[in-house]
């Protein structure tokens, strides 16, 4: 069931409910009977319809849409519906959102005045989807339920079970943000989760509440967010390092954490240009400043980024087996086994309190370009250099110790291979790798190593 | 056991593993690591305690005690009897087989019935589950999870009541079973200083670990230990094996009380 809502130009009085006759009709684009130069003809916007709304409450949108109102000339109502159109689809609620916009009609038409018109389609109420995943010895199913604009304002609900042959995790999630200031949101989770980590024998079940909560603030995005977990350690085998088995155990634990993030990179996959910083500090442990530097918008990409972290533990109690850094992987320092450098014992990498890695990445389309145009697009070859170090410090040793400790024995790598980028959201690569500065302990993947993820130095 | 294990001699550095003593471990652990550490003294084998507040999780079989030999790791005086016959060191190597079977026999009867009872008392009966239980059980952890921690405990120790049949009994049933079996025990032990005469087997061991640990520890009612202590020869048994094997610097035993 759709009805047209007629929004006066503000200031608002609340919108009206009714039915013209004269709006039924969709409208068309008149021909002008003689060409004028009509950027410079001077229009007023006199009315904004939405047409198309179910269960989304009008005060949500009219924030959004109320630039065009301001639009002085028909290039200007163009530009400000495209952004308004930008505005309602980043919204999340709307499948789609098409923009006609034509002279107005009725006794109250002035000669130069304009209605515009928004016709959307609602996402549905609930979405279901079924998926099935293989990977780490492990199959697994995973349902998900999805419920966009749940009471009218662009609140999400999302609810996510995954039932494998090993383990079981499940979430929950409500998303609202603010009715016109989409950008200032908050969002609470649920969930339990599990995970097997078979570098370092350790099996980890977290059970969480989290809180979230983000505003913009000048160009940048922040986020605050509390968490509280139960966490559950345990051996994966009877085989597993003493190491390991003095951490298992149960734990709760509380954390304050802060990210500010700058992105202007044209994609979050394989950007073409801008950059991204992203700066998250946690007040148990501060980890992790990315720096991703991509400057040439040439078919031909260099790619810089340089990952950090440390852990610092407060008093005396020593740091948690969960809570520590870890590196190597197709995803990270490439040519070395998934997470397994660094500090070990009896085989199980107990990961690190600090670490550095960097890489640097040269993309360059498919030789001879096949499929150039279509799927080929999505395909890069690219050469990479990785670098990183993972140590646990002593505390009782001042900074230039661990300095020279990050330094001294760098595990490095370098190769080529070709990445397939998965929608906007993953990346595939299968490489060729030749790892160097191997120290005794840490696991290598030389030749040919295959990765998929999400986060890649 | 593997062969390897077996070739090697046992270490200076085996330690042994429980819950902290003064505010965590209960009756029922506190009567297992007693025994294992009695077994160990009895074959003369050092041992170091250290107490974890996960000694439990840390166990590959959630069972407190464990033991950490060289890099073995065995948790349950059964299974560390076996360990340790492996290494060449044995108890019961004079039996017969005749004694052998009365004596897994006899081990069989402290665990189900002993060991059942510490259980029954501490997590089914409310008031002591309530008072002492559930306090002393979640005592490291902050709250919520200590609540949680605990009442999983309880709820998991009573289904396992529910399972082998004594979810229905009374505490009046349970003392009553306590009795029986002590009586039978001090039958059994008669005049003798030890089971099987002259030496100390697992069983002494087994039969110390639990009720020194019943004599010596404050529950909510004194009615557990009054029945014990109505056997004068497992009390003169109990005093006689701390006397012989725990009387040494090491030993951090509370303080014996003796019989009226």
């Amino acid at each position: 069931i759709s009805s047209i809502h007629i929004l006066d130009p503000l200031p608002m009085k609340g919108p009206e409910l009714g039915v013209q006759a004269d709006d039924i009709e969709p409208p068309e684009i008149e021909q002008e009977p003689k060409q004028e130069v009509l950027e410079n003809k001077d229009v007023v916007v006199q009315r904004v319809h939405i047409d198309g709304l179910g269960r989304t409450k009008e005060d949500l949108l009219t924030y959004e849409i109320a630039g065009v109102f301001r639009a002085k000339n028909l290039i200007d109502v163009m530009r400000k519906s495209h952004e308004a159109r930008q505005k309602l689809l980043r919204l999340g609620i709307f499948r789609k959102v098409n923009v006609v916009i034509d002279t107005s009609r009725g006794e109250d038409a002035l000669p130069n005045g304009l209605d515009v018109t928004f016709e959307v389609t609602e996402l549905r109420r609930m979405t279901g989807s079924y998926n099935t995943m293989v990977g780490n010895n492990e199959g697994s199913m995973v349902l998900g339920l999805k419920l966009p604009n749940v009471f009218g304002r662009a609140e999400k609900l999302t609810f996510q079970f995954s039932y494998g042959t090993k383990e079981t995790s499940y979430g929950l999630s409500f998303f609202k943000p603010q009715p016109g200031n989409f950008e200032r949101n908050f969002s609470v989770n649920v969930y339990k989760v599990t995970g097997q980590f078979p570098w370092s024998s350790l099996r980890e079940t977290d059970r969480g509440v989290s809180a979230e909560f983000s505003f913009p603030v000048w160009r940048t995005s922040q986020t605050l967010k509390w968490e509280g977990v139960w966490r559950e350690l345990s051996c994966l085998a009877r085989t597993a390092s003493f190491a390991v088995r003095q951490e298992s155990g149960h734990s709760l634990k509380s954390s304050l954490s802060h990210a500010m993030v700058i992105d202007t990179r044209n994609s979050s996959i394989l950007p073409r240009q801008g950059g991204l910083l992203k700066i998250h500090q946690v007040s148990v442990y501060i980890s992790d400043p990315h720096l991703n530097l991509v400057p040439t918008p040439l078919t031909d990409v260099l790619s810089a980024s340089l990952w950090g972290g440390l852990l610092l533990p407060i008093g005396d109690k020593p740091t948690s087996i969960a809570d520590r850094f870890y590196l190597g992987g197709p995803t990270s320092i490439r040519g070395f086994s998934m997470y397994s450098l660094g500090p070990q014992s009896e085989g199980d990498y107990l990961g690190g309190e600090a670490y550095w890695a960097g890489g640097l990445h040269l993309y360059t389309p498919l030789p001879f370009r096949p499929g150039r145009g279509g799927f080929g697009d999505l395909f890069r070859t690219h050469f990479f250099l990785n670098a990183g170090n993972l140590c646990n410090l002593n505390y009782g040793e001042g900074p230039q110790a661990h300095l020279k400790k990050l330094a001294e024995c760098i595990r490095w790598s370098y190769g080529l291979g070709i990445v397939l980028r998965l929608g906007n959201i993953a990346r595939l690569e299968l490489n060729y790798c030749i790892p160097m500065g191997v120290q005794s302990g840490d696991r290598i993947c030389d030749g040919v190593q295959f990765g998929a993820g999400i986060r890649f130095l | 056991m593997s062969q390897i294990a077996a070739a090697e001699p046992w270490p200076e550095n085996a330690t042994l593993y429980q819950p902290l003593k003064e505010d965590q471990i209960l009756l029922s652990d506190c009567a297992s690591s007693l025994a294992v550490q009695a077994y160990l003294r009895m074959c003369g084998l050092p041992v170091q305690v250290v107490c974890r507040v996960n000694a439990e999780y840390m166990s590959p079989s959630g069972k407190i005690p464990f033991i950490h030999v060289g890099n073995q790791v065995v948790s349950e005086l059964g299974p560390i009897v076996q360990f340790t016959k492996a290494k060449g060191h044995s108890l019961s190597e004079a039996l017969d087989d005749v004694q052998r079977a009365e004596m897994k026999a006899y081990m069989e009867l402290v665990n189900n019935m002993l060991l059942t009872a510490e259980l029954y008392i501490q997590w089914c009966d409310d008031a002591t589950a309530t008072e002492i239980s559930r306090p002393r059980y979640s005592s490291p952890y902050s709250w919520p999870l200590s609540s949680i921690l605990a009442y999983q405990k309880q709820w998991e120790v009573r289904r396992k009541m529910n399972a082998i049949g004594w979810g229905g009994k009374t505490l009046e049933q349970v003392y009553e079973d306590v009795s029986q079996c002590c009586q039978a025990l001090s039958q059994r032990l008669g005049t003798q200083p030890y089971f099987f005469n002259k030496h100390p087997t697992e069983l002494d061991a087994l039969v110390f670990g639990h009720l020194f640990t019943i004599l010596t520890t404050r529950l909510t009612s004194a009615e557990l230990a009054e029945r014990i202590k109505s056997y004068s020869n497992l009390l003169s048994f109990c005093r006689r094996i701390e006397q012989t094997y725990f009387e040494d610097k090491h030993s951090v035993l509370p303080s014996f009380i003796p019989s009226l």
